[in-house]
């Protein structure tokens, strides 16, 4: 790649986790109250893409699938250092799964001829962690999930990761294209620099496509997700036994007992 | 990276802090056509507010259709209760028929977290532009004049013609800047406060509302606030009711008790104890209050700069009127008339901001400061008759006055008469106390 790498960041709008509650009464997801903001895992995705960018040049280009309200999170990638920013935007995207959701970002990822698609973990109001695997399946790319760090070989057109593996870590490497889900907290994000703050909220205005840019309209919506849902219920908190211990011997002491 | 404009000097002026005294400036500002940037450190404008709770709201239904804003309840009765240590309590009512008519005499309770966003909406729909997340660390000098910010961000530093400081009550940028002197302690009031939660028609039986109509109860004495200069209050909103405490930092600092074990003790005032009783505590907060006064105002117009509501001193904390939201929005909306006069005639310096502080000593703002201005320190020299003995002797003589037992109805009422007289001082005490406190209710 003479120029870089196309870079794509995908990020989400959520309702602030902290303002959302849950009605006791139906189970519901109360989110009425909560601010949209921008998905938490997706700073530490914004921010590989960043360092990506520094280490091998190119371009980020910030994407998002969302009401046109959903050009927010834009502002806040493109405000932390994101070239651009795309908004798929559409009423034929509503009620749409992680499947069409997916295909959706997969199209529009191949539409910007992305080198790396990346991604945050999972969001904190569905917490599939499926939208990334979902993309490189759509495009039959390569994956690489739960990353804790990335380490760019442009010469060898390869992204190598250190990924989270039960028990330890793995290093692998992937050829381009590659999709990247960040592993969440697994990076510091950037503080947005004042004036590019200020430009990202005033004078920027992403990219709007729609279904038929992409050419997904008869493949998304409600009617193309397989997702159902069988019904929700609300856990009860179990109630837990707690005691102090004054030493390393009493407390080996009482785990002897429960074992 | 696409490039990034620069934006030093770009806007006319910059606004530290989208309270209600900066937005307001904002709001003035943007209707004028100049471009103004409000940076904020909150999250959201009023996410960081603890307010006890009434918004008097003449200016801002001048500025803006106030119809559609998030409002819980309009005053439609204030009660005034002595309440003593041992228990008495002693109220008057005030409920005028006027009051339940629009414009409800401009007093809202108002929860600020929304009120606050709302009303910057207002000046971001009139042009302005809004930063949030962002804190000004410190004001940019050259010669004296202030020609820009900083900011906590990186590449943080912004300019402009003018900066208007409406910060709110703990002013660390203009006292930093010099602009302002610390606040001498005893011009500080401390207060506590919790906003607890009710079932909506629970709250409106216990305090017999309907509609959108609330109450704003003001309680004195050492029943309220102990045996400090304050005094606590009690708001209802829609679904909540805010209960505080205010009195001066000096007792604080001195006093046995924190701010708020001081609340726990007035919530179990036993005229108080029924009103809160239940619920769920949603917030609780402790905050400093300038008490305001002419004497603490700094100087409001410097080169480049202008300060605006609390941190320029701008609250009337009298015992009796505790008030900062009207004069925070007057000062905002005067001193943004201010600056797009001077900018029109392309200048930015003390001597062409001016007429900020002209405007704001003609209109209420300076006068009522004047007028109670005296009030805090009357109160602070009669401290034990107005917050201990009064609030026993009323109590004491209430009592005589309807107790129910074989004398006749005259000794009562001659008995009730010495409870006051004594802790009075007698006729002579008595009348030259009538003379200090006549401003009180005037
Ligand atoms: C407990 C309590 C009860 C009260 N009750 C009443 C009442 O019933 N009626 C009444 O009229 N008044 C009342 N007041 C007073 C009233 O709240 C204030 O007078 C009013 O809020 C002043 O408005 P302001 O815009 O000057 O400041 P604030 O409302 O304090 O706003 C200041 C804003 O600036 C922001 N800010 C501060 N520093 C920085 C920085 N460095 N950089 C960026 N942003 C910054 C803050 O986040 C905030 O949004 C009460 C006050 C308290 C504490």
């Amino acid at each position: 790649m003479d120029n870089g790498w196309n870079i794509v960041v995908c990020v989400k709008q959520v309702p602030d986790a902290d303002d959302v509650s849950i009605d006791p009464d139906t189970g519901r997801l109360n989110r009425s109250d909560a601010e949209a903001v921008l998905n938490s895992p997706d700073y530490n995705a914004i921010e590989a893409a960043l360092s990506l960018r520094e280490a091998g040049g190119g371009t980020v280009t910030a994407l998002t699938m969302g009401p046109p309200t959903a050009g927010e999170v834009l502002q806040v990638a493109v405000g932390m250092g994101a070239d651009d920013g795309v908004l798929l935007t559409d009423r034929a995207f509503g009620g749409s799964d992680t499947w069409p959701t997916s295909l959706a970002l997969a199209r529009a990822a191949e539409e910007l001829d992305a080198d790396v698609v990346l991604g945050g973990e999972e969001t904190t109001d569905s917490s599939t962690g499926q939208v990334p695997p979902g993309i490189a399946a759509h495009n039959g790319w390569a994956q690489l999930t739960y990353v804790e760090e990335l380490e760019a070989r442009p010469e060898e057109d390869r992204l190598v990761a250190r990924r989270d593996v039960e028990g330890g870590y793995e290093r692998v490497a992937a050829e381009l294209p590659v999709v990247v889900a960040m592993g969440f907290g697994e990076n510091t994000p950037r503080t947005a620099d004042l004036h590019r703050k200020i430009y990202a909220e005033t004078e920027f205005e992403p990219t709007e496509w729609d279904a038929s840019d992409l050419g997904v309209e008869d493949e998304v919506g409600m009617a193309a997700s397989p997702t159902q849902v069988g019904g929700m219920a609300t856990a009860d908190p179990v109630p837990r036994e707690q005691s102090m211990v004054d030493s390393a011997d009493e407390l080996a002491e009482k785990i002897g007992e429960v074992r | 990276m696409t490039a990034t404009p620069n934006y030093d000097d770009e806007f006319d002026a910059i606004v530290v802090g989208a309270g209600l005294s900066g937005t307001a400036a904002a709001l003035t500002m943007a209707k004028d056509g100049l471009d103004v940037v409000m940076l904020e450190r909150g999250p959201s404008p009023g996410s960081k507010n603890v307010f006890g709770g009434v918004l008097y709201t003449p200016r801002i239904r001048e500025l803006t259709d106030l119809s559609d804003a998030p409002k819980e309840r309009y005053v439609a009765k204030k009660t005034y209760s002595m309440l003593s240590d041992a228990g008495d309590e002693t109220s008057m009512s005030i409920a005028p028929a006027a009051w339940r008519e629009e414009p409800h005499n401009d007093s809202w309770m108002v929860l600020r977290r929304d009120f606050d966003e709302w009303f910057a909406d207002q000046a971001v729909e009139a042009g302005a532009t809004l930063i949030t997340e962002t804190t000004v660390t410190d004001l940019i000098r050259e010669d004296g004049t202030v020609v820009g910010v900083e900011t906590d961000r990186p590449n943080g530093t912004l300019r402009a013609p003018v900066v208007v400081l409406g910060e709110g009550a703990n002013s660390l940028v203009s006292e930093g800047a010099g602009l302002k002197r610390q606040d001498d302690r005893d011009n500080v009031a401390v207060s506590a406060k919790e906003v607890r939660k009710y079932d909506r028609e629970k709250l409106e039986d216990r305090f017999h509302l309907d509609g959108e109509a609330g109450l704003a109860a003001h309680y004195f004495g050492d029943g309220a606030v102990g045996d400090a200069v304050g005094g606590a209050f009690l708001y209802t909103n829609k679904r909540t009711v805010s209960i505080g405490v205010v009195y001066s930092i000096e007792d604080a600092a001195h006093g046995e008790r924190t701010p708020d074990e001081v609340l726990d003790q007035f919530k179990q005032h036993p005229a108080v104890a029924p009103l809160v009783r239940g619920g769920r505590m949603v917030e609780y907060s402790a905050h400093a209050i300038p008490e305001g006064g002419p004497d603490s105002m700094p100087d409001l117009v410097h080169d480049g700069a202008v300060i605006v509501g609390d941190a320029a001193g701008l609250v009337l904390n009298s015992g009796i009127h505790l008030e900062g939201t009207n004069m925070a929005v007057e000062s905002g909306f005067h001193a943004g008339q201010a600056i797009a006069d001077a900018l029109d005639r392309g200048r930015s310096d003390a001597a062409a901001l001016e007429s900020y502080e002209q405007r704001l000593e003609e209109s209420y703002v300076v006068q009522n400061l004047d007028h109670y201005g005296w009030f805090m320190d009357t109160a602070a020299e009669e401290k034990e008759f107005l917050f201990e003995e009064l609030p026993h002797a009323l109590g004491d003589a209430t009592e005589e006055y309807f107790r129910m037992d074989d004398r006749p109805k005259d000794e009562h009422v001659s008995d009730a008469k010495s409870h006051i007289l004594n802790a009075s001082g007698g006729w002579f005490g008595m009348a030259k106390k009538a003379w200090k406190f006549r401003k009180m209710l005037s």
